[in-house]
This record gives C-alpha cells, sequence and structure tokens, in this order.
C-alpha cells in the first residue's frame, strides 16, 4: 500500500541516512517509473477506457508436466473511494476446484475433481508489499456466501496500514495454478490448456452509493456453479512462457515472441491487454490459426485443424455480431479480438467469455442448417459488450449480462440468418433462435419460482438458465414490442454511452430505459417504465391475454331506432340487417401490459382497438350490418412473454388445413417408416 | 445376364401381383390412420377455434404446438406408446403379409387369387415370424458390436479425439449396411425357399439363407444391392418431394394425400420386386443344379 507523491518524499528524506532505505528507494521508484507508466502509457488506445483502477503484471510459466502455471505478479489496486480500506479482497477462483467440500463442488452435486491429481488450485507462494513486507500473516480465506470454511475462493488480505483515499495498493504475487484435468470453463486435458481463472484477481470495491452498496465494501464473491464475475477494468501485461510447439492465444495485443532459452525449448509471448475485465490464454500444439479483417479489429481465430471448413461461417459469425452491435448498441473499442473453438478434448472451455477472447463451441461435421456454432459465437462475443464493456456484477445480476446478451444474440441470429430459422435452416424444419427462449420459459414448470432479480447461486430448482437467460431474453422482447424496434437500439446506445467502462446495476439499466422512452415518447407509456419492470423483471407473474369469446346478434331494430350507436357503420342501407357484435377478451395472467386487437368482419372490415390490459375483461360492442368474422389479440405477436398465443385469437371459421396436411405427412412417414424396418 | 433376368422376372411377377400390393398398402393405412386419425382430433380440439394455426403455413411451428401446453404433453404420450404398438403390429402384419407375396411371386405362373394370397400369407405366418425374429436378432446384435460399442469407446475415451466420433460413425455404418445387405439376402433366401416347402422349417429355411447367399455371393450381392440402391434413389425422391409440399387449400391436401398414397404404393411395389428378383435368382440357381 502507498500513496505515490507523500511515500516518494518520504523515502528521499530517509535515503540520506539510510543506504538500505536508499535501495528500497531505488526499487520503488523503478517500480514506479516502470509499473504506472507502463498502466498510463497508450499502448492499444489513445485514451483509457476505463478508470483503470486495478493493474496485472505477470510473467507465467506453464509447466507440461506436472499442469501447473507458476506465476511471479506485480499488481496494484487504487483506491478512488472516499473510505479507508483496511483490506483488500481478491479472487482465487481455482480453489474451487481443491477439494469436494468446496462451494462450486457442492453447488454441482457432485465433485468434478475426482483425486489429487485431477483437481485444481491456486497457492500463493509470497506475497509482500512493495516494501518487501511479508503480507502471508495477513491473508485469511472468507467465505461471505456461504460461510462454507472450506472453500478458499475468496482472500481477504489485511493491509498493514489501511489504504486511503488515493493510495495505491501494491502487491507482489508469486503464485502456482494447477489446472484441473477436467475442463470445466479452465483446466486442462491432455496436451490441451485453457487457463482461465488462473490469478490472485482484485474483487471490486463498491462505495456507498455504487450499484446497491449502502456502506462501503470489498464486492468479492466465492466461485460458484451457476455464476460467473466480476471485475474492475484492468491493464494487464502478460508473459506467457510455453513449450515451443504451443500455439497460444489470448485476450491481449501480441507485443513480442521470443526464445526463452538457448536450446530454443521454450518461447516466451508478451501480450497486453487494456480495459478488459479478466484475462484468459489458451495453449494447444494443434490449432490452426486465422486471421481476417473487420474494419479497425484484427480478428483471431483459434481452431482444430479438422474444422477448417468452419473457418468461414464462424468469421462471418462474428463480423455479423460486430456490424449489429457496432450499429446498435456502440462501438467495438479494441483494435484486436481472438476466438477460439475448442478441440473434442478441450470442449468444456466452449461457450466462454473474456472480453477480448472467447470460445465458440461446434464439432466436427456439423450440418450448415444448423446454426450452433454462429449462435454460441455471437452469444459469446456479445459479452464483450455486455459484461465486457457493461461490467455488470454477474453474480448479483445474471439477468443483465446472459439475459440482454441473450436479448441480442436472438435479434443477431434471427437478423442475418432469417427471421423464423436463425437456430435451424433445413427444408423440414425452421427454428427461429428467440423462439428457444421463449419455449424455455414458457415451458418450465418453475417459471413463477423466483423472479429475474435474485444472486445467480440462489435460484431455485434448476431454473438459473431458465430465468437468467430466457425469461430475461423473452420479456426483453415484450419491451420492444410496446416500445418500438429504434427506441429500444436508442436504449441500449444510451446505455452504452452512459455506463460503458463502468459497473451499472439493473436499476441503472431500468433508469436508462425511462429516460429514452420518455425522451422519445413522452408519456406514450406513461411517465415511467416501472409498470413494465415490475411485474417482468421484479415480478413473477404470468402473462396470458385471452380472446374469450365473440358473437353477433342480429337485431329486431331499424336503422332509425338507434341512438348514438358509436360503432354504427355509417354506409348502411335501409335493407341491410343490423348486428350487435360483441368481442370478449379476457386477462387470464397477472401480469398486465398493453395489447393491440385486430377485429376483422365478414365484408373485410377491420378495427384495430388498443386496450391497457389491466381489467380482468374487456368488451369491445359494435353495431352495424357487419358480422364479426375473426379477432386477434396482439396480432404482431409483440408480447413474447404471453405463454400461450393459441387463445389470443378466434374465428368463426377455423383454418383446419394445416393440421390436415400435418396428419396426412404424419401417416405418410409412418407407412414409410414401417415398411423400411420390415425386413 | 442372370441378374437381369431375375430383376425383369421379378418386375413383371410384382406388377401382375398388384391386387396383392393393394391388399397390403390398404391395411398399411388402416393401421397407420388408427394412430393418427385421432391424433388429428386432438390437435383441432387443442387449437379450437384460434388461428393460430396460420403459423403452420410453412410447416411446422415449434412455438405453436409448445403452446399446446398440457395437450402436447398428452399427445406426445400418447403418439409415443402408440407408436410403439404400431410398430408392433405392423411388424406382425408384414410378417403376415410376405408370406403372400413370396407365394404369389415364385413360378411364373402368375395369376393373382386373392384366396391364395391370404391362405399363403396365413401358412407361412409362424415360419416367416420365426425367421424375422431371428434375422432380427442377428441384425440387433451387429449393430451393438459394429455400430454401439466403437462409437461408445470412442466418445468415451479419455482424452475425445476431435472429429473421432464421426468418423467412426461413417466407417462403422459403413460397414454394418455394407452386412445388413447380406442379411437381407439370407431372409429373403430363406421365405423364398419356405413357401415352396409344404412344411414348416424355419431353421432349414434360414439355413438356406446362409448356403444360398454365399454360394452364389457375387451374383446375389450384386443383386441387392441393385435393388438397395433404386429403393434409396426412390427413398430420396419422396423425400424431396413430400416434405416441401404446403397446400393451402383442402382441395390441395387430398391431392397430397393421394400422391403420397401413390408413391407409397409404389414403394411397397419395390420391395415385392426385391422378393421376387431373389426369388427368380433362386429359381434360375436351382434349375442350373438340377
Amino acid at each position: 500500500m502507498n500513496r505515490v507523491p507523500t511515500r516518494r518524499g518520504e523515502l528521499h528524506h530517509t535515503i540520506k541516512n539510510n543506504y538500505i532505505m536508499m535501495k528500497k528507494i531505488l526499487i520503488y521508484l523503478f517500480a514506479w517509473l516502470i509499473t504506472v507508466p507502463t498502466v498510463k502509457s497508450q499502448i492499444i488506445n489513445k485514451v483509457p477506457l476505463s478508470a483503470r483502477q486495478t493493474y496485472y503484471n505477470i510473467d507465467a510459466n506453464l509447466d507440461i508436466l506436472s499442469k501447473i502455471v507458476k506465476g511471479e505478479m506485480e499488481t496494484y489496486w487504487v483506491n478512488k473511494s472516499t473510505d479507508i480500506v483496511p483490506d483488500v479482497q481478491l479472487h482465487l477462483y481455482l480453489n474451487a476446484f481443491r477439494n469436494s467440500r468446496t462451494t462450486f463442488n457442492k453447488e454441482s452435486g457432485s465433485s468434478p475433481a475426482y483425486n489429487k491429481s485431477d483437481s485444481g488450485w491456486i497457492d500463493i507462494i509470497t506475497l509482500t508489499d512493495w516494501d518487501g513486507k511479508d503480507l502471508i500473516p495477513g491473508m485469511q480465506y472468507i467465505s461471505p456466501d456461504d460461510g462454507n470454511s472450506d472453500d478458499m475462493t475468496v482472500l481477504k488480505i489485511n493491509l498493514p496500514k489501511a489504504a486511503n483515499p488515493g493510495d495505491t495498493v501494491f502487491l507482489k504475487i508469486n503464485f502456482e495454478s494447477k489446472l484441473p484435468s477436467k475442463i470445466i470453463r479452465t483446466g486442462n486435458t491432455d496436451d490441451y490448456y485453457f487457463v482461465a481463472q488462473w490469478f490472485p484477481k482484485f474483487g471490486v470495491y463498491e462505495p456507498a452509493g455504487m450499484r446497491y452498496a449502502t456502506k462501503g465494501g470489498w464486492n468479492c464473491h466465492q466461485f460458484h456453479r451457476n455464476s460467473e464475475f466480476y471485475s474492475n477494468h484492468s491493464v494487464y501485461d502478460v508473459k506467457i512462457t510455453v513449450p515451443k510447439e504451443y500455439v497460444v492465444g489470448s485476450g491481449g495485443m501480441l507485443m513480442a515472441e521470443v526464445d526463452s532459452d538457448t536450446e530454443g525449448k521454450n518461447k516466451t509471448l508478451t501480450y497486453r491487454a487494456e480495459d478488459i475485465v479478466d484475462f484468459a490464454w489458451t495453449a494447444w500444439p494443434g490449432y490452426a490459426v486465422f486471421t481476417e479483417q473487420w474494419e479497425h479489429v484484427k480478428i483471431t481465430l483459434l481452431l482444430p485443424k479438422e474444422r477448417i471448413d468452419q473457418v468461414e461461417r464462424q468469421f462471418t459469425a462474428v463480423k455479423n455480431a460486430l456490424e449489429y452491435l457496432t450499429k446498435n448498441v456502440g462501438p467495438f473499442p479494441w483494435p484486436h479480438l481472438t476466438f477460439v473453438d475448442p478441440p473434442a478434448k478441450g470442449s468444456g472451455a466452449g461457450g466462454m467469455e473474456y472480453t477480448t477472447l472467447f470460445t465458440s463451441t461446434s464439432f466436427t461435421g456439423i450440418p450448415d442448417f444448423l446454426h450452433l456454432p454462429e449462435m454460441v459465437t455471437i452469444h459469446e462475443f456479445g459479452h464483450a459488450y455486455f459484461m465486457g464493456i457493461l461490467a455488470s456484477n454477474e453474480f448479483e445480476e445474471p439477468w443483465l449480462d446472459e439475459g440482454v446478451n441473450s436479448f441480442w444474440e436472438e435479434r443477431i441470429m434471427d437478423h442475418y440468418y432469417g427471421e423464423n430459422s436463425g437456430m435451424i435452416n433445413h427444408p423440414l424444419l425452421k427454428v427461429a433462435d428467440k423462439s428457444m427462449s421463449r419455449l424455455s420459459y414458457i415451458n418450465s414448470d418453475s417459471r413463477q419460482a423466483v423472479s429475474n432479480a435474485e444472486n445467480s447461486w440462489n435460484y431455485p430448482h434448476g431454473t438459473y438458465g431458465m430465468m437468467s437467460y430466457n425469461k430475461t431474453a423473452t420479456w426483453l422482447y415484450t419491451m420492444m414490442g410496446i416500445i418500438g424496434e429504434e427506441t429500444t437500439n436508442e436504449v441500449f446506445r444510451e446505455y452504452y454511452k452512459k455506463w460503458a467502462f463502468k459497473h451499472p446495476s439493473g436499476k441503472d439499466f431500468v433508469s436508462v430505459v425511462n429516460e429514452v422512452v420518455t425522451r422519445m415518447n413522452g408519456d406514450k407509456f406513461g411517465t415511467d417504465m416501472n409498470w413494465f419492470f415490475d411485474q417482468t423483471l421484479y415480478g413473477t407473474g404470468l402473462c396470458d391475454y385471452k380472446v374469450a369469446n365473440f358473437y353477433n346478434n342480429k337485431l329486431n331494430l331499424s336503422r332509425r331506432n338507434i341512438n348514438g350507436g358509436d360503432s354504427i357503420d355509417k354506409k348502411l342501407s335501409d335493407g341491410d340487417s343490423l348486428y350487435k357484435s360483441v368481442v370478449e377478451l379476457e386477462r387470464v395472467g397477472e401480469v398486465m401490459l398493453p395489447v393491440d386487437v385486430l377485429v376483422h368482419f365478414k365484408n373485410g372490415d377491420e378495427v384495430h382497438e388498443s386496450w391497457d390490459g389491466k381489467s380482468r375483461f374487456k368488451d369491445f360492442v359494435y353495431t352495424g350490418a357487419r358480422m364479426i368474422e375473426w379477432v386477434k389479440i396482439d396480432p404482431e405477436f409483440k408480447i413474447r412473454m404471453d405463454v400461450n398465443y393459441i387463445n389470443n385469437s378466434r374465428t368463426s371459421d377455423p383454418d383446419r388445413v394445416p393440421v390436415r396436411r400435418l396428419t396426412d405427412k404424419l401417416i405418410s412417414f409412418m407407412q414409410f417408416f414401417i415398411n423400411f424396418i420390415s425386413l | 445376364m442372370k441378374l437381369f433376368i431375375a430383376l425383369k422376372s421379378a418386375a413383371i411377377r410384382s406388377s401382375k401381383l398388384w391386387k396383392g400390393i393393394l391388399i397390403v398398402w390398404f391395411s398399411t393405412l388402416l393401421l397407420v390412420c388408427a394412430l393418427a386419425i385421432p391424433m388429428k382430433g386432438a390437435l383441432n380440439s387443442g387449437f379450437g377455434r384460434s388461428m393460430i394455426t396460420e403459423k403452420l403455413a410453412d410447416g411446422i411451428n415449434v412455438e405453436v404446438f409448445a403452446d399446446l401446453g398440457a395437450t402436447l404433453k398428452s399427445l406426445i404420450s400418447y403418439f409415443s406408446t402408440g407408436f410403439f404398438l404400431l410398430i408392433l403390429t405392423a411388424f406382425l402384419m408384414n410378417t403376415f403379409f410376405s408370406g403372400g407375396l413370396f407365394n404369389s411371386l415364385k413360378g411364373s405362373s402368375g395369376k393373382f387369387s386373392a384366396g391364395e394370397f391370404f391362405r399363403a400369407s396365413a401358412k407361412n405366418f409362424w415360419p416367416f415370424l420365426v425367421i424375422s425374429l431371428i434375422l432380427y436378432i442377428i441384425v440387433l446384435i451387429l449393430a451393438i458390436l459394429i455400430i454401439a460399442v466403437p462409437v461408445a469407446m470412442v466418445s468415451k475415451a479419455d482424452v475425445p479425439s476431435d472429429g473421432a466420433v464421426f468418423k467412426t460413425c461413417i466407417i462403422v455404418v459403413s460397414i454394418f449396411l455394407l452386412l445388413l445387405t447380406i442379411l437381407f439376402l439370407v431372409a429373403d433366401y430363406a421365405r423364398a425357399w419356405q413357401v415352396t416347402k409344404e412344411r414348416n422349417a424355419c431353421f432349414k429355411a434360414i439355413g438356406f439363407g446362409f448356403s444360398q447367399t454365399f454360394r452364389t455371393f457375387l451374383s446375389s450381392y450384386l443383386l441387392m444391392i441393385i435393388l438397395l440402391v433404386v429403393q434409396i434413389l426412390y427413398g430420396w425422391l419422396v423425400l424431396s418431394i413430400l416434405p416441401g409440399m404446403k397446400p393451402v387449400t383442402g382441395g390441395g391436401v387430398f391431392l397430397l394425400f393421394l400422391l403420397s398414397q401413390f408413391l407409397f404404393f409404389i414403394k411397397i411395389l419395390l420391395k415385392a420386386w426385391r422378393y421376387g428378383s431373389v426369388t427368380s435368382l433362386m429359381e434360375q440357381n436351382s434349375e442350373k443344379v438340377l
């Protein structure tokens, strides 16, 4: 812990009298000259994108025999709050794989760590401040989430002297990270390495008023089964030493590559990454490397040589995502991006995101009509925005990254790969990407068990994925249906503008929605959109609107007897019959949303009605010479939260042809099938 | 030359058998409708007076079916159970009718008699059932040994290799299909031989099937390959025609029904052609021996 100017002055004074102290000063000055200017130097971006509250300089050496990464790390955290902070807290995620009693393994329901050689851990070998003072006695493993004393994924270091506002806490840590042999986001199998969550990483200090903090404190959660991460945007200078035959990919920009020994057996690669929330890397001799350029971004793809036929579709997917998100959310600020399609033996590393490095998922021989690789690539790339740039707390508000990102993934997929074929595009079956989210939500038996506003590890009954990804995407689509596509895009542009490289919370997102919607639409949707979020984000109710009935009653009245009927057809002739036509609508679910209603008459007339959707039932009455033929609630299917579209419409003459056609085809299929399987 | 004589002779014999094929077609249609028609009723009931079926105009829409909720769960349960029973019943029915088909295809007299067809079906039912069961068991064992075991071993390897499962699948399925062709020959020879005998001798028939297959392996195997290739090409043709047809009117749907049934009729005819070709080849070989 050092407060730079004061400390430097003090040490200048001491140097006159004490040679040892002078040595310390020289070390300190060296560190200051090297470290601080490095952080301030603009190697990648002209101006810092983030506050850069933390910095990591790591020298890592991969020992392929022991599967251990030995690291020497110099790091700091700047106390930018007005609090006096007595300790720092760091994540040691790899300790989640240390034994079967960790919170991660307990929540997994089984132990992925089969025996000692399979387990993973991170050991602090030495821990000092810049004065060389040993901080190990001040180390303490804590379990802020569940009090599990066997969990060692959060390390608290009591500082010899509390960090005052503006102080910088420097740490020098030598550590050893043993990678688990069953890859669960991180680990190694055979000669394949995916090295993530591998170094001690600061939690986020949240002063009072930041997000939901009522008083200052570290936000440093344990590693959970159903959770991801929360970190400050940092600068990383990382040297990685690996055997020479290994191909390395990382979230940094490659600055140098040199032989690290005279025999030429090993090489050292130097990477720099700026303003990202995590640094991960991968090493495997079997990677084929491809690069392409999209505007200012150099994109690098690493994948097994057997999947070279998928290079084009992977690049196309990531470029589509770059284009769409740049246009509708904000620019991708980094000039480099690396993504990895792991081999089968590294499949456990697939589908993860580390901002400028992400992993996709595919397999050899995957057919073109199945857009799984594109979906994963676009989803994981999207995380560069939704928690990479907009660094929300994934532990506490998983919907804000996973749900929002799923919403954008589905929009991108259905935009570029077909409105109804984003996921599967086969002549026999087309499935939109957005359909899967809605299906997962509406078909879940536990869809009302909990709201979205829940810590990720607290979602009950296996609802984490359904709630954080699918329900969120579904209500975001519903929101877009209500406020319109352009307003939705403007919401996200504003959200980006206001919160990029900061730590937005759910309430910050809601504030942006309220601000933009009222700016663009006045009070069309009320003074704010809280009524929407109270029901969808914070509520557990279901949305279901229904056309209960409609009927046409012939009236025994002449035109002259009708007084002030506001729906009377003015084109009536004397010979026309008069009808009182009534549409009966019902709100079956608890959620109240404004809905459009389309009434179609047998003479071809159509009437568009708006219903605020608040009352339990609503009737529309028409008097005239026309009879209602059919009625639709939400004819454009904007309210994707509606759990039953079937009861959204009603007609006097239902079209049975599609069912007949389906039955015909089913009959043929079964006939051919039983003929096929008989000898 | 023998091959082409067999193929030609079988084409003539099977075309003369059109009434028998009509019986098989109609029986199959009735059987399948027993499952499909109630499903259609349940679907119509589930959709009620809704207009959601508009979304089925372009084919299956997963969201529409998912919205059926409990109805869909009941339908899936009904269909899965019903389909199992359907396969079981169809197996027995096909075993029954194949006795009549093989009997009508033997020799070259060729006048079809419905009474004779059913009599032969009934007479050969038990031996054909045993032959079919034994051959199905052999097919099952082969499938386990040749496909399931290697694929499981590769996919469960400690260090899975990229593409290994895919490549293994292609190789083992290819081997399996080549062996399956032999089993088709055995089954057809066994049944063609059985219908010529007065007594039930299913085990002898299987023995004959194996011996005849391997005694005339080249010609028999080539014949079966030609027949199967034609059937596969036909299957591909059907698959490229039927699923893509999306009539939107009642009349169009009826035409689709007629077309699909005609295509299925041809499919049975092709199977009868296979039976007839093997029968004809067997007859040629036995004449040569005599």
